[in-house]
């Protein structure tokens, strides 16, 4: 079995213009929470693209539980759970609906979909919803129904990108439970986000990104990690001018 | 189950909440049994202008007038309509930005493409079905008597119309997943209205796929193997998408 469930190899994605990510390193292991923190453009939703196949790189190596990404079938993707951009959510279906459907299609066994789904209801504070339609949740709701899809399965590798965006605190303790409890049954979690939230506190693993490169890695146990976030990315950019 | 059939039962249960497939689909049956009506009454009370418009066919006020008049507006306002929910149905995932969520699924972006296709053909499959038994029961009601051998054939190539015509319309979907949104569907269905009406008017390129099936309809005594030529275009366009969806990157 292999210690890692994601592994990006000198991993370089150019978009038109200039703009892209370059030589990336990185990994996430069975039983952490890495935290991927850099400030908006850095290169984190493009980095988050490359290990779902929503972008392909233009150099290096993107495996998922020690799978090329391009070679990933059905007994891998049943495995991870995501939620990058928008998520599946479907505005016309209510919350209970749209999280089966979302089960559906990571081949959830038809008899293990009530449950599952009741069960995260519950564990994300979105029970008084089930029956709503999603365009009518709030943005927090949306997003929180969106992390619901991406953890109800059970997954050896999560990916969330920015996952705390509009949640409010209660949300985001929910959620930070729900993390917690994963990891603590072997799975492997990488989190975005552009500060050092709620979330990203609780990673084993800090790395900072800035301009589409990797500039360095912050102790999560250390004493005011936001100042040395800054100090970090300023560094980085200061090199680059 | 396979994932392909997932595809579908999961796209079917969303098409089954869709406003968009279910107003469209109405329009289109109750706007072809409408005009229709309209037309056969028009002609009844001998509208001389319209029967010059609409030809010798709709002056008769029967069953003749009533399925000819139904073959023109299901050629042109069918193909809109068709239009619409095929691009709808590939186009929306990119509009409402779900599209991010149909990555890293153990259900391929291709079978998931493949099963709108399911769904596109079911949906086209009923709204044909219901056109024509709404034009058998309206045609009845005002009159027209229980059909006879010729109206059931007429019947019979109305359904075959809306088919085909759902089947024309399958480049819309292809142009909504390219153009990843609505409108590049819906100007495509338009643009695929335009040619094949300028055609039928100019009498001109009755083997083409896209004008086949309404110069059937509309001149039954013309020959049907023209129709030969249109699974060429569910084919051609159907692997299109399938393909697009398979090699697609959010990189725009």
């Amino acid at each position: 079995m292999t210690e890692n469930v994601l592994a990006l190899t000198d991993v370089s994605r150019h978009y038109r213009g200039g703009a892209g990510v370059r030589g990336i390193d990185l990994s996430v292991r069975r039983g952490e929470i890495h935290a991927l923190v850099g400030l908006n453009g850095a290169g984190k939703s493009t980095l988050m693209k490359l290990m779902v196949g929503m972008l392909r790189p233009s150099s290096g190596r993107v495996e998922v539980l020690g799978t090329r990404v391009d070679a990933a079938g059905l007994a891998t993707w049943s495995r991870i759970g995501a939620l990058l951009e928008h998520g599946l959510i479907y505005g016309e279906l209510d919350c209970r609906t749209n999280l089966r459907l979302a089960a559906r299609l990571r081949t959830v066994p038809t008899e293990q979909l009530g449950p599952m789904v009741e069960a995260i209801l519950t564990e994300l504070g979105l029970t008084r919803y089930a029956s709503v339609r999603a365009r009518r949740l709030s943005q927090g709701n949306r997003q929180r129904l969106g992390l619901a899809a991406a953890l109800q399965h059970q997954s050896e590798l999560i990916i969330l990108d920015e996952p705390t965006n509009a949640l409010d605190p209660s949300a985001v303790i929910a959620l930070r439970g729900a993390l917690l409890r994963r990891v603590a049954t072997g799975t492997g979690i990488l989190v975005s986000s552009h500060h050092l939230d709620e979330v990203a506190r609780i990673a084993t693993r800090i790395s900072v990104i800035a301009d589409g490169r990797m500039v360095g890695t912050l102790d999560p146990d250390g004493v005011d990690i936001e100042r040395a976030f800054f100090a970090t990315v300023h560094k980085a950019m200061a090199g680059i001018g | 189950m396979s994932t392909f059939l997932e595809g579908v039962a999961v796209d079917a249960r969303k098409a089954r909440s869709s406003r968009v497939l279910w107003s469209t689909g109405l329009l289109l049956v109750l706007g072809v049994n409408g005009l229709s009506t309209t037309i056969v009454f028009a002609a009844r009370s001998g509208n001389a202008q319209l029967v010059a418009k609409l030809g010798p066919q709709a002056a008769s006020g029967d069953w003749t007038a009533m399925l000819s008049a139904a073959a023109q507006i299901t050629s042109a306002g069918g193909l809109l309509a068709l239009g619409v929910g095929i691009s709808w149905l590939y186009g929306r995932e990119f509009a409402e930005g779900t599209v991010s969520g149909l990555f890293g699924l153990p259900v391929s972006r291709g079978r998931l493409a493949a099963a709108k296709l399911v769904v596109y053909a079911g949906w086209s499959l009923v709204t044909s079905l219901l056109t024509v038994l709404v034009l058998l029961g309206v045609g009845v009601v005002i009159g027209l008597g229980v059909p006879d051998a010729a109206a059931v054939a007429g019947l019979g190539r109305q359904f075959a119309l809306a088919l085909l015509t759902a089947v024309i319309a399958v480049p819309a979907g292809w142009a909504s997943s390219v153009g990843r949104g609505l409108l590049p569907g819906i100007a495509t269905s338009v643009g695929i209205l335009v040619l094949a009406q300028v055609a039928v008017l100019a009498d001109i390129g009755s083997w083409m796929p896209f004008v086949a099936p309404a110069m059937w309809a509309l001149q039954p005594s013309t020959s049907a193997a023209p129709l030969l030529m249109v699974p060429i275009v569910p084919l051609l366009f159907g692997a299109a998408i399938v393909i697009s969806w398979h090699r697609l990157q959010l990189d725009r």
